[in-house]
């Protein structure tokens, strides 16, 4: 369902926004990131993945006054990569996900072998 | 009473597993050490890296913070917060590293994802912001730090890393942790400033991702890659779009005069040295250059062709 809305939200914007584009191509300086964009991939798709990474920072927290600087920061690449998947790509913030004491005791045993580095006392054995 | 045969077994197959996985071993590492990179010194501390130890999930800010402040810039982990940090993911994303970097003017350039390349730009003198995973694949723990030097005579990596000053990890285990995020690891440079293991077209992109947010600071970035590479037709163009911006016309026009000279098949050079040259007064000239520019086409040709009609109705 919230993708759903995501999408119409995401149409709203393209619509509205849309408005102020000129169909016809325009006269002037051909921009870089155009140039460089190996197919130039439509316009329109690239704002509706934009308009749907801003969608999704707001759903997770990020405050509405911070998203448009943020996002317009990004590059087309990283647009296209964060759209659809802010919730499965790594968020570095040293949070632990599921924190049993099953889980802490393996953590401890792959620390000691050095394939992890969870708890701040253990030092690798060898 | 029946005994639950299945937990003995899972314990079983949990130590199996743990056991093949510390036979693989730490690939770059071996490989550092049996071929030491020529020239590569053999031990490098940083000592003057700031340090910002962080708040709970806020290493991605600090982390930031500590870069951009070698790099030349005023930051602090907490101004960078509204600019990183997700509050319901408890962590800041990798992309928005990047564009945060942008947004105080900086290249983010990501490395190659070689132990080598990391420790060389240590070497050269720039602080490495890396991401890795502390915990197991199935139960990540994501965390930013920044690499501020080595010792391979330890095999040792040293680090700024969450409330730790100066935490030093085994290699071995730094290469465990950080090749579970694709051995992710970014630099940030003020513009021009290339990064020791530079490759072309990645700071070109860099570059031309920074012009998004700061033309002024991406001019000084396309200069400083063309000295590198003076035949870049991206950078050359960058460098005259740039100062287009920034109506400098006269190094505008220069600078895709010079880009044909390179490359004269280049339509977007003939056709922003067309309107270049129109808004200089130059009109005939102007007018070659758009029917160049048509002439030649390419998937752009629409927006040669408004240049042209553009040129045709002034008077």
């Amino acid at each position: 369902m919230s993708r759903f809305r995501r999408l119409v939200a995401g149409l709203l914007v393209v619509c509205i926004a849309g408005m102020g584009i000129p169909l016809r191509a325009q006269a002037g300086i051909v921009t870089t990131h155009s140039i460089a964009a190996s197919a130039e991939r439509d316009k329109v798709a690239r704002m509706l993945e934009r308009a749907d990474v801003r969608a999704q920072l707001e759903a997770y927290g990020v405050k509405p006054a911070d998203v448009r600087a943020r996002v317009n920061a990004l590059s087309d690449q990283e647009v296209a990569k964060l759209a659809g998947q802010i919730d499965s790509l790594p968020a570095g913030g040293d949070g632990l996900i599921g924190a049993l004491v099953f889980i802490f005791l393996v953590l401890l045993v792959t620390d000691l072998l050095g394939l992890t580095k969870v708890f701040p006392f253990t030092r690798p054995v060898r | 009473m029946r005994k639950s045969s299945g937990a003995p077994a899972s314990a079983g197959a949990l130590v199996l597993a743990l056991a093949l996985l510390a036979g693989c071993a730490a690939q770059q590492v071996q490989e550092l050490d049996a071929r030491p990179p020529p020239g590569l010194p053999e031990r490098v501390e940083l000592t003057a890296t700031p340090f910002f130890p962080q708040k709970e999930y806020q290493c991605g800010p600090a982390a930031l913070a500590t870069a951009l402040v070698q790099a030349g810039v005023d930051a602090t982990p907490q101004a960078l917060v509204p600019e990183v940090y997700v509050p319901d993911r408890r962590g800041s994303l990798q992309a928005e590293m990047l564009a945060a970097t942008r947004r105080h003017g900086l290249i983010a350039y990501v490395l190659a994802p070689r132990l080598e390349a990391l420790l060389r730009e240590v070497a050269a003198g720039t602080p490495v912001v890396i991401l890795q995973n502390l915990s197991l694949p199935i139960w990540p723990m994501w965390h930013y730090a920044v690499v501020i030097g080595y010792d391979r005579l330890n095999d040792e990596v040293i680090l700024r890393s969450g409330t730790e000053r100066r935490q030093m990890m085994s290699l071995t285990v730094f290469e465990h942790t950080w090749a579970r995020s694709g051995h992710w690891a970014m630099v940030a440079l003020p513009p021009g400033k290339l990064p020791v293991g530079a490759e072309e077209d990645a700071y070109v992109q860099a570059a031309i991702d920074l012009e998004r947010v700061d033309p002024a600071a991406a001019r000084r970035a396309y200069a400083g890659a063309l000295e590198r590479w003076p035949h870049d037709l991206l950078a050359r163009l960058g460098l005259g779009n740039t100062a287009y911006a920034a109506r400098d016309l006269p190094d505008a026009e220069a600078a895709y005069r010079r880009a044909i000279a390179d490359r004269p098949d280049s339509a977007d050079a003939w056709n922003n040295l067309a309107q270049t040259l129109l808004e200089r007064g130059q009109r005939a000239q102007a007018l070659a250059a758009a029917e160049r520019a048509v002439e030649l086409g390419g998937p752009r040709v629409g927006e040669y062709r408004a240049t042209l009609e553009e040129i045709e109705a002034a008077r």
